[in-house]
């Protein structure tokens, strides 16, 4: 998927799918006189995110801005985990049961622990979201790092190189192409934590926007933030297929 | 060897957290804001045990279902995407794409259009399941590697042969990784679903014990999320175990 | 059972060794499920010499290179000597040019980046180790690869920049494990005589394994043969053959010859390997 480049035919394979989406759902809603809080037509929920830009780009925002730093605490703690589990193995039976633990609950589960430690504010939405990407990012890292064989690792060694060296210039390239799909995976759970957190209690964001306009049962509201948080993530999404792109130029 | 095993195996790991939990809480002094002592959160799930057990059961069933029928309609659309390239070109990447969307706000939708009902939960549970199970078969129905491929068929074998044959068990390591992906996914799915709306379940008893910052009640619950989830995936190693034991390439 | 062994006839030189095995052992496992990979070795190697190491396949060759390199700490009972000096376990790490079987290139890294990893190891910096890297690709027949990946380079290729990297880890001792052993004859025969003009300019002591005799011969100023597991040194024979050599040397009597002795010793040893495989 992400190896190979993408053709003109692959693209206009998806704009085609788009398109017949996008007319289906609006020809099928105006055929059957769909209500608005059944399934509203696709061309008025555009509109609606145009007519509420200012409050959703201000929601979105928000929201990204909470996902990005979850997402860049959550990565760092993950890589940083794994690098001291890696440089000293017996840590390994300290924290990964206590990781695996944490993991075995549905992070959503802990969203109501979290308004109540970080209070309504920004900091409860980055806890879930460390929370949602830092135990994946750890495993990706982990199994990244041990990845190399031993038989580079000893023609690291026989160079004379020590634990550090071995780290730097065989473990952490070998691992990046893992690291990064743990990312990939991450990225998508911490929206998701965030916009799930923020559903349940936030001054501002789109979970905030979901849960009000369900509430005042505006439900062309609703779509119109669910949409422009899905265009919001992919264009996230899209950010870090590039970035892999970037970082994994062999293979 | 030994020390693996006995990594691997949950047990003295929760002896030891509870063993934790039970010493440093104290010891410590930790507000129970924070962290209730596990005497306070044993005392609270006493309490509720009625209502925890009902919540259990109900959010299982919601999960176990939308699970079910959204594993069924995955592998369906993968091999279908498998079937037809040009559904795979036009479709597929909008399906990967969606993995990394928060689908979950599309729960609010969904209650609208199902109501406070349990099939409300299994459908947002199904919803979610649904996308990586179908990802992982098609990109498991695409792994078997061209020279077995042209070793079946130099075989004579049928296409019909060619699937059952190879590309299936080759696909089901890597459709187990969805399965079990869509299996937490469902859970989660199942949990939020409540929230829009119900009177029984884990997740609702959530809501509540956040409206009434009751934190040792938020702890029994996280636990027992914890519990449930952990059986779910239990289940689904073991089938794996039991069932697959050749591993993706 | 070891009565019928030939002694090693290498004591003739009285010239310091540069590398110097004294009845080095390779025991693995619990004493009452011991498996002796390498027994009782006792090999000298003359600055600036080849000598070429060949037995049957799982004979503890490989065992004995890592011990050379350092890689694997060799049993108390003996000791390994580099220029006269008794080395601690583990000592020659970083002492020794060592190639094992494979290429083992980064894959992330260009032709040029893989082949100066050892001198950024070291601490030269990288503007310097690539300079001197730059000066050995015409010599190693990379010119214009430097910016290549691994993978779009030939299994021979590969192979040179392997080959590059050990020799810009600027040690006299050079180790080399069947390092053409995956290479097709054509490729491996062209390869050979290569390294053997790379060799007569730089002059490195070379330890090289491998399992082709013709090979052995070919390249080697010695060929060191081992037995069957638990490899020890069987026999060594000179190789007089005159240098440079061109790939007609091979089909001199003189060649033929030693083929022959050499041919009945690996045989020998070869047999009792698949005999304790099958008839056991």
């Amino acid at each position: 998927m992400v190896a190979g480049g993408v053709t003109w035919r692959d693209r206009l394979a998806v704009v085609i799918g788009l398109a017949t989406l996008f007319i289906v759902w609006q020809a099928a809603t105006m055929l059957f006189a769909v209500p608005d809080y059944i399934l509203p037509r696709p061309l008025d929920i555009a509109w609606a995110i145009v007519e509420r830009r200012e409050q959703i780009w201000r929601a979105l925002l928000f929201t990204l801005a909470e996902t990005g730093a979850g997402f860049a605490i959550g990565a760092l703690i993950g890589i940083g985990l794994a690098v001291c589990l890696v440089l000293i193995p017996p840590c390994e039976a300290v924290v990964m049961p206590l990781a695996v633990a944490i993991n075995a609950v549905p992070s959503v589960a802990f969203v109501p622990l979290a308004l109540i430690w970080f209070g309504l504010g920004m900091g409860s939405k980055i806890a879930m979201a460390v929370l949602a990407i830092a135990f994946i990012v750890l495993l990706n890292a982990l199994s990244g790092l041990k990845k190399p064989e031993q038989g580079h690792i000893d023609l690291m060694r026989s160079f004379g190189a020590g634990r550090f060296g071995i780290l730097w210039r065989l473990r952490l390239p070998a691992a990046m192409p893992s690291i990064v799909t743990g990312l990939r995976v991450g990225l998508g759970r911490s929206t998701i934590a965030v916009i799930v957190a923020e559903m349940l209690g936030a001054y501002d964001g789109i979970g905030q926007i979901v849960y009000q306009s369900t509430a005042q049962v505006d439900y062309l509201s609703v779509w119109a933030a669910v949409l422009t948080a899905m265009l919001g993530s992919l264009a996230l999404y899209g950010c870090l297929v590039a970035i892999d792109r970037k970082l994994i130029w062999w293979r | 060897m030994k020390r693996d095993a006995l990594l691997r195996s949950p047990l003295p790991m929760l002896v030891v957290l509870a063993l934790a939990w039970w010493l440093v809480v104290p010891a410590l002094k930790i507000e129970a804001r924070y962290l209730p002592p596990l005497g306070a959160v044993i005392a609270d799930a006493r309490s509720v045990w009625p209502d925890l057990l009902a919540g259990f059961w109900r959010t299982l069933l919601e999960t176990v279902i939308g699970f079910f029928i959204g594993a069924a309609l995955g592998i369906a659309a993968g091999i279908g995407f498998a079937q037809w390239r040009w559904l795979e070109r036009g479709v597929f990447p909008i399906f990967v794409a969606l993995q990394s969307v928060p689908v979950i706000a599309f729960g609010a939708i969904v209650v609208i259009w199902f109501g406070n009902t349990l099939a409300s939960k299994v459908v947002i549970a199904l919803y979610l399941a649904f996308f990586p199970i179908a990802v992982n078969t098609l990109r498991g129905l695409q792994e078997a590697d061209p020279q077995r491929m042209a070793l079946m068929r130099s075989f004579g074998a049928s296409s019909r042969q060619m699937f059952l044959k190879l590309s299936l068990p080759t696909a089901l390591p890597t459709i187990m990784i969805g399965l079990k992906i869509g299996l937490s996914l469902a859970l989660a799915g199942a949990i939020v679903g409540e929230w829009f709306g119900d009177t029984v379940g884990l997740g609702v008893m959530l809501l509540q014990a956040l409206y009434f910052e009751q934190v040792p009640r938020l702890w029994v619950l996280i636990l027992t999320c914890g519990g449930l989830g952990t059986l779910l995936y239990g289940g689904a190693g073991l089938i794996e175990r039991r069932f697959i034991w050749w591993r993706a390439e | 059972m070891d009565s019928s062994m030939a002694t090693p006839s290498i004591a003739a030189d009285h010239r310091p060794a540069h590398l110097q095995l004294i009845n080095v052992w390779k025991r693995f496992g619990p004493p009452e499920r011991q498996t002796v990979a390498v027994r009782n070795v006792d090999l000298a190697i003359q600055p600036g010499e080849f000598v070429t190491l060949i037995g049957p396949s799982g004979c503890g060759k490989s065992t004995l290179f890592n011990m050379i390199a350092g890689l694997i700490a060799p049993d108390d009972d003996g000791s390994i000597l580099l220029s006269n000096k008794v080395q601690q376990d583990y000592g020659l790490l970083g002492k020794v040019a060592f190639m094992p079987q494979r290429d083992l290139l980064f894959p992330w890294r260009t032709v040029i980046d893989n082949a100066t990893l050892p001198l950024e190891i070291e601490g030269v910096s990288r503007k310097a180790a690539r300079a001197r890297a730059e000066a050995l690709f015409p010599e190693f027949g990379l010119e214009g690869f430097e910016t290549h990946y691994p993978h779009q380079l030939s299994g021979g290729m590969r192979q040179r920049v392997a080959l590059m990297r050990t020799f810009l880890f600027e040690r006299d001792l050079v180790l080399l494990d069947e390092p053409f052993g995956a290479l097709d004859a054509l490729t491996r025969s062209m390869m050979q005589r290569w390294l053997l003009d790379v060799w007569a300019k730089h002059r490195r002591t070379v330890l090289f394994i491998t399992h082709d005799i013709d090979e052995a011969i070919f390249l080697g100023d010695k060929v060191v043969v081992m037995t069957a597991r638990p490899g020890t040194i069987k026999c060594a024979e000179r190789i007089n053959l005159p240098r440079p050599r061109a790939a007609s040397v091979t089909t001199t009597g003189e060649f033929i010859d030693i083929k022959r002795r050499l041919l009945a010793v690996v045989e020998e040893e070869s047999l009792k390997t698949f005999g304790g495989a099958t008839l056991a």
